[in-house]
C-alpha cells in the first residue's frame, strides 16, 4: 500500500464519441459547411442592417452621427472587441469556407457540358463566390478608407490630413469624413457598383441560408424569395440614399470644417 | 424530320473521348428520343462503324436508364419525363442536337452514354434501409400511418435513381436523390429507428463518392423525370441539424 492506484485502469472512451469527432463528422461535411456558412451568413445579414441603420444617422446631423460613432468606438468597452471578434471571425468562415466547397465542388465535375442550359436558377445565385469575393475586396477597402483613413488624403485650411485628424467639439468628425468620400466621384462609383453587388449576393443567399437550415416550406419559401428581395432592397436604397445625398447637396460639408 | 445529332463517343473508361456529328434522316415526330438513337445506330452498323453505347430498359419512364444530356438539358426539354418519354415533336426539323453524358467525377463514362452509376448504390447501402422484424407477414394497417405522411413518402419514394439531379445541377451534387432517400424512409413510423444515424451516414457517404455541395438553385428538381421537389432538401437539412444536435448529448 505504497501508492494509490486505479485497479480499474483508466476509462475507455468509445470511438468516434469525442467532440473533435463530432465537429469532423457533422461541421466537416458538406452539408455541416453550408450550414456554417449559412448560420455565418444571415449573421453577417444582420450587421449589414445594423450598420445601415448607424449610417442613417447622417440624416440625423452631424452630432448625431458623430457621437454615435463616439459612442461605438469609446463607450462599449470590452464589447466592441467581442463585436469585432465576432463579425472577423463569421468573415473569415463564411469565406473559408465557401471556398473549400467551391473548391470540392470544381472536384466534382472534372470534365463539363459542351452545353448546359439553366431551367430555373436564377443569374444571381451562380455568382455567389464572384460576388462575395467583390464584397470581400470592398470590405477591405471600406475599412481602409474609412477606419483606417489611409485611402483619401483631404485638404482642409491648406494643409492635406487624413479622416481621422477631422474633429468636431472634441470628436472624431465622422459627417464631414464620409460627406468629404462620397464627394469624389470614383470612390462613390466604388459604393455605388459594391451595393449593387451586395444586392444581388443578400437576394438569394438569404433565401438560400433559410433553406439550408431547413427553416423553409412548400407554404414558405416564395414569400422568404420576396422578403429577400424586399431585405436587400432596403439595404440597397438605404445605402445609396447616402451616396445620393451628398451628390444632390442634401449632405453638405459644414463651414467649420477643422483638423487636429 | 431530319437531324443532325453531335455525340459523345468514348470507347472506355480511360479513352479521352470526343464529339462526333452524324447526320439521321426519316425520322418521324412519334418516335421517342430513343427510337432516334436506335435508326442512328442501325445507320452506322450498315455504314460498318461502331453503334452509339447508350443505357436503356422499360422505355417507359420507370426504371432509369436512359441517360442523356440533350442539348444541356437533363432527360431533353420536357418536364417530368426521361429521355424514353422525349418525342422528337419536341424539336423542331433540322436541329442540331448535342447528346452527351451524365458528366460528374462520381459517374465515370464507361462508353460513349453509358456511365457507372454504382456511386448511388454505395449511398443507398451506407443506410438507404430500415431494420425489419421477419417471421409472418404483419397485417395490414397494423402501424396506423396518416395519408399526408404516406403521399409525402410516396413523392420522395418515385425516385428512380437516374441521376438527372447530378447531371443538371453545375456542382454535381446529389443532394435530391438524397434527399428523396432519406425523405421516403423518414416520413414513414418504419424508418424512425434509424432516421438520426441514416442521415448521418448517407451524408458523409454522399461526400465520400466525390459529388459536390447543394447551392439552393433548384436545377435538380427542373430536371426530375418525377418532379421531386427540392423541399426534401429541406428536410433533409433539418433531419441532419436535428442528428448533429442529438448527438451532442446523446454521445
Amino acid at each position: 500500500m505504497s501508492q494509490a492506484i486505479n485497479p480499474k485502469g483508466a476509462r475507455k472512451y468509445v470511438a468516434g464519441t469525442r467532440a473533435a469527432d463530432w465537429a469532423g463528422d457533422y461541421l466537416g461535411s458538406t452539408l455541416g459547411n453550408k450550414v456554417l456558412v449559412a448560420v455565418t451568413g444571415l449573421s453577417l445579414a444582420a450587421f449589414v442592417i445594423g450598420h445601415l441603420a448607424g449610417n442613417l444617422k447622417m440624416f440625423s446631423g452631424r452630432e448625431s452621427i458623430n457621437a454615435y460613432a463616439y459612442f461605438l468606438k469609446h463607450d462599449l468597452g470590452v464589447l466592441i472587441w467581442v463585436a469585432r471578434a465576432g463579425l472577423l471571425g463569421a468573415f473569415a468562415t463564411h469565406v473559408a469556407l465557401t471556398i473549400r466547397l467551391k473548391l470540392k465542388t470544381r472536384a466534382a465535375r472534372p470534365i463539363g457540358y459542351a452545353t448546359q442550359k439553366s431551367a430555373q436558377a436564377s443569374v444571381q445565385s451562380k455568382f455567389m463566390l464572384s460576388t462575395g469575393l467583390v464584397i470581400l475586396a470592398f470590405t477591405i477597402f471600406h475599412l481602409a478608407h474609412y477606419t483606417f483613413c489611409v485611402i483619401h488624403p483631404v485638404e482642409v485650411n491648406g494643409v492635406l490630413v487624413d479622416y481621422s485628424q477631422l474633429t468636431h467639439k472634441g470628436k472624431h468628425d465622422v459627417y464631414s469624413m464620409v460627406v468629404y468620400g462620397f464627394s469624389t466621384p470614383w470612390i462613390s462609383a466604388i459604393y455605388v457598383a459594391t451595393q449593387v453587388i451586395l444586392f444581388l449576393h443578400l437576394t438569394h443567399g438569404l433565401t438560400s441560408s433559410l433553406h439550408t437550415l431547413g427553416l423553409l416550406g412548400r407554404r414558405f419559401t416564395p414569400v422568404a424569395r420576396l422578403a429577400a428581395y424586399g431585405f436587400a432592397g432596403l439595404v440597397l436604397a438605404g445605402n445609396l440614399t447616402i451616396v445620393f445625398a451628398v451628390w444632390g447637396g442634401w449632405l453638405t460639408l459644414p463651414s467649420d470644417v477643422t483638423a487636429l | 424530320m431530319k437531324f443532325t445529332i453531335k455525340v459523345w463517343r468514348q470507347k472506355n473508361r480511360t479513352d479521352a473521348g470526343r464529339m462526333a456529328e452524324y447526320a439521321v434522316d426519316g425520322i418521324t415526330p412519334d418516335m421517342s428520343f430513343l427510337e432516334m438513337m436506335d435508326q442512328l445506330n442501325e445507320q452506322l452498323i450498315k455504314a460498318g462503324e461502331e453503334p452509339v453505347a447508350f443505357d436503356h430498359d422499360c422505355r417507359e419512364g420507370i426504371c432509369g436508364s436512359c441517360n442523356m444530356m440533350i442539348n444541356g438539358q437533363a432527360h431533353g426539354p420536357e418536364r417530368g419525363a426521361t429521355t424514353c418519354q422525349v418525342h422528337m415533336r419536341s424539336f423542331r426539323d433540322g436541329d442540331r442536337l448535342v447528346v452527351e453524358p451524365w458528366r460528374a467525377a462520381a459517374f465515370p463514362v464507361i462508353r460513349d452514354l453509358v456511365v457507372d452509376r454504382s456511386a448511388f448504390d454505395r449511398v443507398i447501402q451506407s443506410g438507404g434501409f430500415v431494420g425489419v422484424n421477419t417471421g409472418g407477414t404483419p397485417d395490414g394497417n397494423a402501424v396506423p400511418i396518416p395519408k399526408v405522411d404516406q403521399d409525402r413518402a410516396m413523392d420522395a419514394a418515385q425516385c428512380i435513381g437516374c441521376g438527372a439531379c447530378v447531371a443538371a445541377c453545375p456542382n454535381a451534387s446529389a443532394m435530391l436523390f438524397l434527399s428523396a432517400k432519406v425523405g421516403h424512409l423518414g416520413a414513414l413510423p418504419q424508418g424512425q429507428p434509424e432516421r438520426k444515424a441514416r442521415v448521418k451516414t448517407m451524408v458523409a457517404a454522399h461526400d465520400r463518392e466525390g459529388f459536390g455541395h447543394c447551392t439552393n438553385i433548384g436545377e435538380c428538381e427542373a430536371a426530375c423525370p418525377k418532379e421531386i421537389s427540392t423541399e426534401f432538401i429541406m428536410q433533409l437539412n433539418r433531419d441532419y441539424i436535428t442528428s448533429a444536435l442529438s448527438a451532442v448529448v446523446r454521445g
